[in-house]
């Protein structure tokens, strides 16, 4: 297997070693043209804005060949956005991770002070883009990766604060992005600013849902929301009969059984029953005070129960204490 | 009627006068104005290499007259305006309507001055976009550009530029989703420099795809084409109305409006609405109230496949991958 050692700037210097590996040379500072002894296609590497760079390559190899990253000077951190239709490995810190096509994971962060090798597959097209950022300008970032890296659900690793690395998911927007990308030739006139561009919002999005993460709660649609509270409204009314049942309740709102419990828990934080019985027992306790009754059975039966037993420990569970306490008996 | 008289440039200088025309103030990168006079967001932004964009998102409480006469006439600008309502712009006594149905990219060189008139109640949302001339001779030449008259181009004292156009359906998608990002912070700012960038290479695209000028067109057929476009786009849910019904609508044979509607809009009527309502389909899978066969039925699509198959086509992601990373 043939191997290449590169190194990364935020300036385009670095890529006429990764030419020389190659046998070919660098043009206008952007574009490496692959030999086809190597493979098929090139890459393209332009500054964006001063502490951003953007490396793209899109390459169907002839040859197994393993691209090995050094060490290098510059504070960086690395985007990688994989978008190949078949799985590529990166190797970072000698652990082995596939990276590429929409269900596997095509996100990694990595830092420039890790070194790191990735592998093509042979004969396929692989499409990637790496964005290089100044890790000055994401000071902020890591502060806050850092206290909430335990939160994160994706499968990432943290070493010491200031070397690490992530591993997740392309969000929807950005994958658009890359797609639409990947049309583009890059010998056309607009695709300095389109690849420009694309690096940006990328970046952009990344950011955007990493700071949503914490109020990432999948809330209900509206039309959820809505049979919900038809539901809850439904239940109010008849608060003096007996529970009407979920199934009755989930016909009512149009869902399955489990699919209404589910938002019924979301929507209010309790089982149906569970809100039925504690609205039951709110009522009970202004009934109880408001001395129009002879006994608790009365007040009982008005609530539609059949065991006094039974009203007096839900009760009690609900206010702890007892309904007689509160009761206030009917004066003569 | 409140009349401001202003200048702009590829710097920020302009920022301050033009704040303090309005009785406003700068606090950090928005420009703050009155609410009497109008209400929402005015940012603007130093893009690095000789490039400031500014961003409104506005309603207007007031006719407004602005003059722009700029000092320095070392830059060009780029006007996306989305005004829905009324807006002109008039430059050497001829006036161009430029909201949104009208001439929405207006290119005009910083040596005019020109006169903007826009209405109490209309809603504004507007890039604009300053680069300097050098700016555009360095680009031109870092990228081999073959503008063989390039010096002739940029010179003020032989050549102004100005030009009304619209912008392509695709710089319209790219603004329509910086309009839903939150104003301000380093997000935001990511994502403006981004789109100043995307429109470029869009207009870059445009320029080598030599597309006619659409100022060349005649009124009457570019104001009927355009009523058609806004015609499907506000029929987008529906099924497509067929080309004869739309020739109708123009006034115009069907070939004629065929080969019209493709000149000034790149493509052909057809695609043209399926592309929006990919683009509508997308909207509401991210609004995250509807699945995927409601919102194919919405649309018309015959049935939820071919909604996929034509997603996919388009994005290049199926409907259902969409969803699942949003």
């Amino acid at each position: 297997m043939k191997k290449i050692f590169h190194y990364y700037s935020l300036t385009p210097e670095w890529q006429h070693k990764l030419a020389d590996q190659t046998e070919t040379k660098v043009i206008d500072n952007k574009i490496i043209i692959f030999p086809e002894k190597i493979g098929k296609g090139q890459s393209y590497f332009t500054q964006v804005t001063p502490g951003i760079s953007v490396f793209f390559i899109d390459l169907s190899l002839n040859t197994p060949l393993k691209i090995c990253r050094e060490v290098s000077e510059n504070d960086l951190y690395i985007f990688h956005f994989d978008l190949s239709e078949h799985v590529n490995l990166i190797k970072i810190n000698n652990e082995d991770y596939e990276i590429g096509s929409y269900d596997k994971l095509d996100l990694a962060i990595i830092d420039n002070q890790i070194e790191s090798s990735y592998k093509p597959a042979v004969h396929e097209r692989t499409f990637a883009v790496r964005i290089l950022v100044d890790k000055s300008l994401l000071s902020n970032f890591i502060a806050k990766y850092s206290s909430k890296e335990t939160k994160h659900q994706t499968k990432d690793k943290t070493q010491k604060k200031d070397e690490f690395y992530h591993y997740g998911n392309i969000d929807s927007n950005s994958t658009l992005l890359l797609q639409s990308l990947k049309t583009k030739s890059i010998h056309d006139l607009s695709f300095d600013s389109f690849i420009k561009g694309t690096a940006l919002k990328l970046l952009g999005n990344f950011f955007s849902r990493f700071y949503d993460l914490e109020n990432n709660t999948n809330p209900l649609t509206q039309a959820e929301n809505e049979a919900m509270n038809k539901t809850k409204d439904f239940l109010l009314e008849n608060i003096y009969g007996p529970f009407p049942s979920v199934v009755f309740l989930a016909t009512m709102a149009g869902m399955s059984e489990s699919k209404y419990k589910i938002a019924f828990k979301k929507c209010f934080n309790t089982t149906p029953n569970n809100f039925f019985i504690k609205e039951k027992m709110t009522i009970g306790k202004e009934l109880l005070k408001s001395g129009e009754f002879h006994t608790l059975t009365e007040v009982m039966y008005e609530l539609n129960y059949s065991k006094l037993s039974y009203f007096t420990s839900k009760y009690y569970e609900l206010f702890n204490r007892k309904p007689i306490d509160d009761f206030v008996k009917k004066g003569h | 009627m409140k009349t401001i008289e202003h200048f702009y440039s590829a710097d920020l200088s302009w920022v301050e006068n033009f704040a303090k025309q309005y009785n406003g103030k700068v606090e950090g990168n928005f420009i703050i104005v009155p609410e009497d006079i109008q209400s929402g967001t005015r940012y603007f932004l130093d893009c690095g290499e000789g490039i400031v964009a500014y961003y409104i998102n506005v309603e207007y409480k007031k006719n407004l007259h602005l003059i722009q006469k700029n000092s320095s006439n070392d830059f060009v600008g780029f006007y996306y305006n989305l005004t829905d309502g009324e807006a002109t712009v008039s430059v050497h006594n001829s006036l161009y309507n430029v909201s949104r149905w009208q001439y929405n990219l207006s290119v005009i060189d910083g040596t005019l001055e020109s006169d903007y008139n826009v209405t109490k109640g209309s809603k504004t949302f507007a890039l604009c976009i300053f680069i300097k001339k050098s700016s555009i001779r360095e680009y031109a030449l870092n990228n081999r550009l073959k503008f063989p008259n390039i010096d002739e181009i940029l010179n003020p004292e032989k050549n102004t530029m100005i030009r009304f156009d619209r912008m392509s359906n695709e710089s319209f998608h790219i603004l329509d989703d910086l309009r839903k990002k939150k104003v301000g912070g380093p997000v935001f700012d990511l994502n403006l420099v981004g789109t100043v960038h995307m429109l470029i290479a869009n207009y870059l695209k445009k320029l080598a795809s030599k597309r006619i000028i659409i100022q060349t067109v005649n009124q009457p057929d570019l104001t009927s084409i355009i009523s058609t476009q806004m015609y499907l786009i506000e029929h987008i849910e529906d099924h497509f109305p067929s080309i004869k019904l739309l020739a109708e609508k123009a006034n115009m044979s069907e070939s004629k409006f065929k080969t019209l509607f493709n000149k000034i809009t790149g493509n052909t009527p057809n695609m043209f609405f399926m592309e929006n309502k990919l683009l509508r389909a997308k909207e509401l899978l991210e609004s995250k109230q509807f699945s995927i066969s409601q919102i194919s039925d919405r649309l018309n699509f015959t049935n939820n496949s071919y909604f996929a198959s034509k997603f996919k086509e388009h994005f290049g992601v199926s409907p259902k991958t969409f969803v699942q990373d949003l």
